[in-house]
């Protein structure tokens, strides 16, 4: 762009050239942003049409399953106990049967903190012992 | 004996504060008073402790009153922004080497745009983009939330051109602007390249805004709603494949490197660190990005930024602008994304609720949750979290890609 050199130093802008060299800018700069995030658009509306179809069938099943049964059949003996528990302490915490519960999936979250933070808080606990 | 004591007494901070005079003595008190307050904001108030806190202190060390030309002085402001200090226009790398104290050897990495990028490795290792992922139309809230970053842009031009006192050419202008962005990071890497004497209170401006972001967008999110939209319950996210997250971050980084070369460095470090957290077989090194290593770059990022405040460049009527100006960004960006929320709520028949619309300032997770909150109240049943973060995530890719356009129309004039 070619612009003034008043516009460069802040000295001396006019009125009617800050509107215009702000007014072109912000129209080439909105223009670009948004033409980015519309192509980032068109890609991903892509990735739902290549990906979201073959993961259907999948799910389907999945999903199906779990809503007529109170638990979702899990391949390991350890593993059917384990969401038995945690729906058993899902029940007691929410005051209720089992009965009225369809725990659909148990995901395992990463633990909020860092190891370090978290030996250092484990030290601190044994401490105060 | 007494020659000593009397030698050790001229070399204290206390004949250091007058000797050049009252003025000056005054305006250091009055920049460490600054300094006092914004410690005071960042402890008591918590607005974003974790950089206001060291940019206050950065403040304070490099206002200490020194002797001239002392070994002791930490940090060296004019040999980065006077060309008396420079070659050729560039800073003397080996200068700051050799003579340079704490702070000036730090501060060579906002200079040369080391910190930002790599703070955005740190943020991406944090960031989910799976809603986005999910709602690929959120991203253009993402983009219409900009709007705040070009107004301003055009607000700080047309001051400059009614104030006498205030002279902002368009690089000012253009890091005043992406205050509006609602980026930490991306403010700081556009202002250290266009205008390196505003980034101290460019700085202080966007992260106290962003701090207030709770306070600032509720009112326009009420404005700029009908009491209907705002109660729209969307529907669930369709749930996204390893696959799709993986690809992703490759995918936009080669959309963004052909489109805007100037935002790769924000962009693709933010994409590495995302693709390193979702690849799933670098737990070690996302541990270190999103933890160690972007706690440390935030205390050097902190503390250098705020160690530019210079009695000289920071108690001026542009300082004042910008914190004006930085409001004014921030609520035309906030308007921005909710005006695209509101047509993208008549668009759709009212499957979009337009309060995720301000949610495309970038400020992550502080503004997904204000939509959250603001939803809530309408409708206590809602639960848009999920839904802002599709748009909070886009506006942070909309700025970095803001501050591509600004550097590639306006670095090197």
């Amino acid at each position: 762009m070619n612009l003034d050199q008043a516009l460069i130093s802040g000295h001396g802008i006019t009125l009617p050239q800050a509107f215009s060299t702000g007014g072109e800018t912000a129209v080439i700069g909105m223009g670009i942003v948004f033409s980015v995030l519309i192509i980032l658009m068109i890609v991903l509306n892509l990735f739902k049409v290549i990906f979201y179809r073959e993961k259907k069938a999948e799910p389907a099943a999945a999903v199906t399953e779990p809503i007529p049964a109170v638990q979702p059949a899990a391949e390991e003996e350890n593993e059917e106990e384990l969401i038995a528990v945690i729906t058993a302490a899902i029940a007691a915490s929410l005051n209720t049967s089992t009965y009225n519960l369809n725990i659909k999936s148990i995901r395992r979250v990463s633990p909020g903190r860092p190891a370090w933070n978290r030996a250092g808080l484990n030290e601190t606990i044994n401490n105060r012992f | 004996m007494i020659e000593s004591f009397a030698n050790f007494l001229g070399n204290t901070g206390a004949a250091a504060l007058f000797q050049n005079g009252g003025p000056d003595a005054i305006k250091t008190i009055i920049m460490l008073a600054i300094a006092c307050v914004l410690l005071y904001l960042a402890i008591v108030k918590k607005y974003e402790p974790l950089l206001l806190l060291p940019i206050a202190f950065g403040m304070l060390l490099s206002n200490l009153p020194m002797i001239k030309d002392s070994s002791a002085i930490m940090m060296h402001t004019e040999w980065f922004t006077d060309t008396q200090y420079m070659i050729d226009g560039h800073i003397n790398v080996g200068m700051i080497a050799r003579e340079g104290g704490l702070l000036d050897l730090l501060y060579l990495g906002v200079k040369l745009g080391i910190y930002p990028p790599l703070i955005f490795v740190g943020i991406g290792c944090m960031t989910d983009f799976g809603p986005l992922i999910a709602n690929p139309k959120s991203i253009l809230l993402g983009a219409a939330a900009q709007f705040g970053v070009f107004f301003t842009f055009i607000g700080a031009l047309v001051i400059s051109a009614l104030v006498p006192s205030i002279a902002w050419g368009v690089k000012e202008a253009a890091s005043i602007g992406i205050i509006g962005g609602a980026d930490g990071p991306t403010a700081i890497y556009v202002t250290k390249s266009l205008a390196p004497s505003l980034l101290p209170a460019i700085a202080v401006a966007a992260y106290s805004y962003m701090a207030l972001i709770p306070i600032i967008q509720p009112p326009f999110m009420k404005l700029l709603t009908t009491k209907k939209a705002r109660g729209v319950v969307m529907d669930q996210l369709r749930p996204v494949s390893k696959t799709e997250k993986i690809i992703f971050p490759i995918v936009v980084t080669l959309v963004v490197a052909f489109i805007i070369p100037d935002a790769v460095s924000l962009v693709g470090c933010l994409m590495l660190g995302n693709l390193l957290k979702e690849s799933g077989v670098c737990d070690r090194l996302v541990d270190t990005a999103q933890n160690a290593l972007m706690n440390i770059v935030t205390i050097f990022l902190g503390i250098t930024v705020g160690a530019t405040a210079t009695a000289s460049s920071f108690l001026s009527a542009s300082t004042l602008g910008i914190v004006a100006l930085g409001l004014v960004a921030f609520i035309f960006s906030t308007c921005g994304g909710l005006l695209l929320g509101d047509l993208m709520y008549v668009l759709t028949k009212g499957k979009v609720n337009p309060l995720i619309g301000s949610a495309g300032v970038s400020a992550v997770p502080m503004a997904a949750r204000v939509s959250q909150s603001v939803g809530q109240k309408e409708n206590p049943s809602n639960f848009l979290l999920m839904h802002a973060m599709g748009p909070n995530v886009a506006g942070v890719i909309g700025s970095a890609v803001a501050a591509g356009v600004f550097l590639s129309m306006f670095n090197g004039m």
